[in-house]
């Protein structure tokens, strides 16, 4: 293959053009994922005087511990939730879409404002609609015999930030889905119609198979959206709480270590965080590699 | 085994009429050909057929019975796309299957279907395959073979051997035209080239602008074009139309019984003499100006006075002839077709 190759006059000249890149990367980083992952294997003593090294103590307590065990269950329920509503919901409007050929402009581009909205904003619009003082929505949901109280109730708590995450992510979702739906050729929906298959069969049989590689791609980023990029919503809306029950592994990372001053637990939790991050980016990468396969 | 009957069909796109009232019977198993120039509506006619486009106004009847407002899956018929339009998640057997499968037919009958078009079409060894590892010519195998496992009333095709390169399309030509005789399934055949419309059809369709120019088998439309459209895009090289005044001097008058309304003649490349026929002739004297050999026959351009463009003919072998030289050619009486210019028609219609 023949790629483009500059040739530099100056030998110093493309180290310099590289410098403040690098510079950014390692400052901003690695230097933090190298103290990080020394943190983790350190206790600092109560007055922040003496630090001891202590192997995997950290890692050993962390996996003993009831609460990063529940962390780790509202993870899960958190990011699976998020990832299959944002996505479904996504897919069904894309497929509205997809069939109101002439006016899909304007829905698309209405469609896709949510996710110009940074995750604090999305979350204290949120926390405003269902505020059980305030809100409109509780105010609402009473009107259907509903108490709502997030504030009190876990399960309440955990719906609305799986609800504010999700219709954040929907525009995205949204934007790759049609995409996805408009480079399946319309003949292959012609040939299926005529081969006796109703639009539903059609969608399942033709359509969504054709989709898989679009919707694999949106399955790890969604994941990785929902562990990584939603502790702003967390922090503006439930802190976590009420006990303990939306405090995902993000938001625990802040709170024992900001809040709670466990830097060496803290420290461990982002190692074990940055494994996974590192974990969905190898699946990821190997499969722009080699696209799924149909 | 079906008739189709298209009565005045008409299809708008907004205010684009892309066919603008078409009547057309096939008869049962027979491959009707429908050939014109780019844009002159084949591909919309074809899709309203089978169900994939609505009908602005017409009637199209399978079988006698009306079909407007059917789904297409309700119509009995297959189609056969110009991108193939494979199943590309599915095996070749699977593409076949698909069809059967949603209509519910038992598997042994489906088994048995399939191993039979994929030994007619010689595709049993690719059935596990994908489409993406086929070739050109054998995807369009596969697309042939799920029209014909479904044993349909009516086969459509749209400019299927259009992807294909020039050799596999003589082919595939000869194939399809030997399975439709074998099968006798009603076919509607589209295509814009004309080679490939002559040899396959049963009857033509020429179309242009939306409308019908004519119908007929190959050779009538050949023999005798019904209109200045279908004369200038029917045969290769197309058929000369000179302007009939600037023929009609001295010694033609005998050879051209020209009617009053006849103000263009047309002269076939193939039917122009360089030695004089028996009998009354018309004589055209003029110029050579350029010399085509095209291997066993050779393309002849000559300016006659009075003409804007050369007028072409073909000529057996290679003629003794250089640029420049002066030359008389010669037609019968009865190779000559007369058109009126305003109507576009025919003047000696019968
Ligand atoms: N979906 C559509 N919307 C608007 N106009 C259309 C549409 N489909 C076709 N047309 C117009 O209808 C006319 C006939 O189109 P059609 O596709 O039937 O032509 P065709 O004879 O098949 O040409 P080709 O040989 O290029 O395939 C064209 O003028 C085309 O621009
Ligand atoms: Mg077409």
């Amino acid at each position: 293959m023949q790629t483009k190759r500059t040739i530099f006059p100056n030998k110093l000249l493309p180290y310099a053009l590289l410098a403040p890149q690098l510079a950014v990367t390692l400052i901003f980083f690695i230097w933090p994922a190298a103290q990080a992952v020394k943190s983790s294997f350190e206790r600092e003593d109560p007055f922040g005087f003496r630090t001891t090294f202590i192997w995997f103590e950290n890692y050993t307590r962390l996996f003993s511990e009831p609460g990063y065990l529940n962390s780790l269950t509202k993870t899960a329920i958190f990011a699976v939730s998020v990832t299959l509503l944002s996505m479904s919901l996504a897919l069904l409007l894309a497929v509205a879409v997809n069939r109101v050929l002439k006016s899909n402009r304007t829905y698309t581009t209405l469609l896709v404002w949510p996710y110009a909205v940074a995750p604090v904003v999305v979350g204290i619009l949120w926390w405003f609609m269902f505020n059980p003082t305030i809100g409109i929505a509780p105010y609402m949901l009473r009107g259907l015999g509903i108490d709502w109280n997030h504030r009190v109730d876990g399960n309440q708590a955990m719906i609305l930030v799986v609800i504010a995450a999700s219709w954040k992510q929907i525009s995205y979702n949204f934007l790759f889905f049609v995409a996805g739906l408009q480079s399946v050729p319309q003949s292959l929906n012609e040939a299926a119609a005529i081969d006796g298959a109703g639009p539903f069969k059609r969608f399942w049989t033709i359509v969504f198979p054709l989709l898989s590689p679009t919707t694999f791609f949106l399955l790890i980023v969604n994941i990785n959206y929902a562990m990584f990029d939603t502790f702003g919503l967390i922090d503006a809306t439930t802190n976590g709480g009420p006990n303990q029950a939306t405090n995902i592994l993000v938001y625990k990372v802040y709170a024992d270590g900001f809040l709670g001053l466990n830097i060496g637990s803290s420290a461990a939790q982002s190692v074990v965080l940055m494994l996974i991050v590192i974990a969905l980016t190898a699946i990821q990468f190997r499969y722009i590699e080699r696209r799924v396969q149909y | 085994m079906a008739t189709i009957d298209l009565i005045d069909l008409k299809k708008n796109y907004g205010n684009v009429q892309a066919v603008k009232g078409v009547n057309l019977t096939v008869a049962d198993g027979e491959l009707i050909v429908l050939v014109g120039p780019s844009g002159c509506g084949k591909s919309t006619l074809l899709r309203m057929v089978a169900g994939l486009e609505t009908v602005t106004s017409g009637r199209i009847e399978i079988g006698g019975k009306d079909v407007v407002r059917a789904e297409p899956a309700e119509r009995d018929i297959a189609m056969v796309f110009q991108n193939y339009a494979l199943y590309p998640h599915m095996s070749v057997r699977g593409n076949l299957e698909y069809g059967l499968k949603n209509r519910g037919t038992p598997r042994a009958e489906i088994d048995r279907r399939v191993q039979d078009a994929a030994d007619i079409l010689e595709i049993g060894p690719l059935l596990e395959r994908k489409p993406r590892q086929l070739s050109g010519g054998q995807r369009q195998r596969v697309a042939m073979g799920r029209a014909i496992v479904r044993e349909p009333a009516a086969f459509l095709f749209d400019e299927p051997l259009s992807n294909l390169d020039a050799k596999l399309r003589v082919q595939m030509r000869v194939e399809i035209r030997r399975l439709q005789r074998r099968l006798k399934t009603t076919s509607l055949y589209v295509t814009h080239d004309q080679l490939e419309a002559m040899t396959l059809a049963d009857r033509l369709v020429v179309m242009n602008g939306g409308l019908v120019e004519q119908i007929g088998t190959p050779i009538e439309v050949y023999d005798r074009p019904a209109t200045l459209f279908v004369a200038g895009f029917i045969g290769s090289p197309p058929m000369n139309l000179i302007p009939a005044a600037s023929l009609s001097g001295g010694e033609n008058a005998e050879a051209l019984q020209l009617g009053a309304d006849t103000d263009i003649v047309g002269l076939r490349p193939d039917q122009l003499h360089l030695e004089r026929p028996e009998g009354n002739a018309l004589t055209l004297a003029g110029t050579v100006e350029l010399l085509e050999p095209v291997g066993g026959e050779s393309h002849l351009h000559v300016q006659i006075p009075g003409t804007e463009q050369p007028i072409i003919l073909t000529v057996q072998g290679r003629p003794k002839l250089e640029e420049g030289d002066t030359i008389t050619i010669y037609a019968r009486p009865e190779n000559i077709h007369p058109f009126n210019q305003q109507t576009g028609w025919r003047t000696d219609a019968s």
